[in-house]
């Protein structure tokens, strides 16, 4: 058992797991959970790794079947789908004005995002965070969720411009250095 | 390209993921469209925005998984080592059979605890230790003090719905947490017990297949366990074990219901 080899390869990537976990599942005690169990599988079959292969990848791939085969039922998740134009007074976005205290300004912002991204149904949910939050390529997207690339690139296009119309007073305030 | 044929690439093109050829085509659009550049640039603003949004893993969760981690790189590197040892002489071979055979043997008969100091050896231990007599009940002084640590949780839920009578119930002090331990019995005398405390789930406790509960062997026993609101529920018992996972399921339902709210 080359644990230090896994640990290498993986412990990097935790806070994605943590991340895709908190996405996924809705609370972190739940994502605590997937997060740990996640690890556990991955070090079981980490002599089916190939070094120098993606292994952010590999785990979101454990994290994601695990998800589906294991935690899924009875997961109370809020997975409203907005209507084009449809206004929801619980998002409740920080108003366009600079506070005094531009730190917590930036976390209300984050917030905002984050639950935007939860209202996102679950399939959108995950390929934009995969591919947009945590920097998968749509083919490597593609192999964590199973299905064709294409579909993975249609769906991060309808979740975008969805996002787009509910974080447009956001979007004007993300300084240059951001990008 | 005309502004539709970009835009309907806009993702595409804002994540790298388009063909040379379409990108230079797409790139000679933008150099010269300004409203499609306008919509790239928002396009790189949400991007920006996204990938901020990203939640850490908390110093306790990377704990908790670096300790399982490692607990489980030990087990699995300790079990090869036994195997070569039996293969080395038959006498050898029987020993270690022996030894396994108490080992499961002790394991049926005592606690497995994973840390002595643990909730979850205390919660074993009692459990143990109240194997015949049922509970009383708290005094009210004693149930004040259970729901100010605990709140509704203190209360033992009603399972007359599953062919339990309540058995009494009373706190104790679970490895410095303060309990409310509830007893059930069936009508074949099967026995349930339940208990509640504020605390964190025992880290070696993992999930059956297709539920969020985590379940524990203990011994014969599986013993069940969830999470809610700070409180840690765990449930064993000697009734038929298919009912005591439904009930656990039930109740576990129950209260992440309230928890995700």
């Amino acid at each position: 058992m080359d644990l230090e080899g896994f640990e290498a390869a993986t412990v990097p990537h935790m806070n994605a797991l943590y991340d895709a976990a908190v996405r996924l599942a809705g609370d972190h005690a739940t994502a605590q959970d997937l997060t740990q169990e996640t690890y556990l599988r991955a070090l079981r079959s980490f002599d089916t790794f190939r070094p120098g292969s993606n292994s952010r990848a590999w785990l979101l791939r454990i994290q994601y079947n695990l998800f589906c085969t294991q935690y899924r039922r009875g997961r109370r998740m809020p997975v409203m789908w907005l209507d084009e134009g449809e206004a929801d007074p619980s998002l409740d976005l920080p108003s366009h004005e600079p506070g005094p205290e531009e730190q917590i300004v930036r976390e209300l912002d984050r917030e905002a995002v984050r639950r935007a991204i939860a209202r996102l149904p679950e399939d959108f949910r995950m390929a934009v965070t995969l591919v947009d939050i945590h920097g998968l390529s749509c083919a490597e997207a593609a192999t964590v969720m199973g299905v064709p690339r294409g579909t993975i690139l249609s769906r991060l296009h309808r979740a975008r411009r969805r996002l787009e119309a509910i974080l447009m007073p956001e979007l004007g305030r993300v300084q240059a250095d951001d990008l | 390209m005309t502004c539709e044929d970009f835009q309907l690439r806009l993702t595409a093109y804002s994540l790298g993921e388009l063909d040379q050829d379409m990108l230079q085509a797409a790139r000679d659009h933008v150099a010269g469209c300004d409203d499609c550049a306008s919509r790239a640039l928002l396009d790189r603003q949400l991007t920006a925005l996204l990938r901020a949004s990203a939640v850490p893993a908390p110093a306790e969760t990377r704990a908790a998984v670096l300790t399982a981690v490692r607990a489980e790189a030990r087990a699995t590197t300790a079990a090869p080592a036994r195997g070569r040892a039996r293969r080395r002489h038959w006498v050898a071979l029987a020993a270690a059979l022996l030894a396994a055979a108490a080992v499961v043997a002790a394991a049926l008969l005592v606690v497995p605890a994973p840390d002595p100091g643990s909730p979850l050896a205390a919660a074993w231990s009692s459990y143990h230790a109240r194997g015949k007599d049922g509970l009383g009940t708290p005094s009210p002084k004693e149930a004040e003090r259970l729901f100010a640590v605990l709140g509704p949780d203190s209360r033992p839920p009603d399972l007359a719905g599953y062919g339990l009578r309540q058995d009494g119930w009373e706190g104790r002090d679970l490895a410095g947490h303060v309990a409310a331990v509830a007893e059930y019995r069936d009508h074949e005398g099967g026995r349930l017990t339940l208990m509640r405390w504020r605390g964190e789930l025992p880290a070696v406790a993992r999930a059956p297949a297709g539920s969020g509960l985590k379940a524990y062997r203990w011994g014969r026993h599986t013993s069940y366990w969830w999470r809610a609101d700070g409180v840690v529920w765990c449930m064993v018992g000697t009734i038929d074990q298919d009912q005591l996972y439904e009930i656990a399921e039930h109740l576990g339902g129950e209260s992440s219901g309230a928890e995700l709210g």
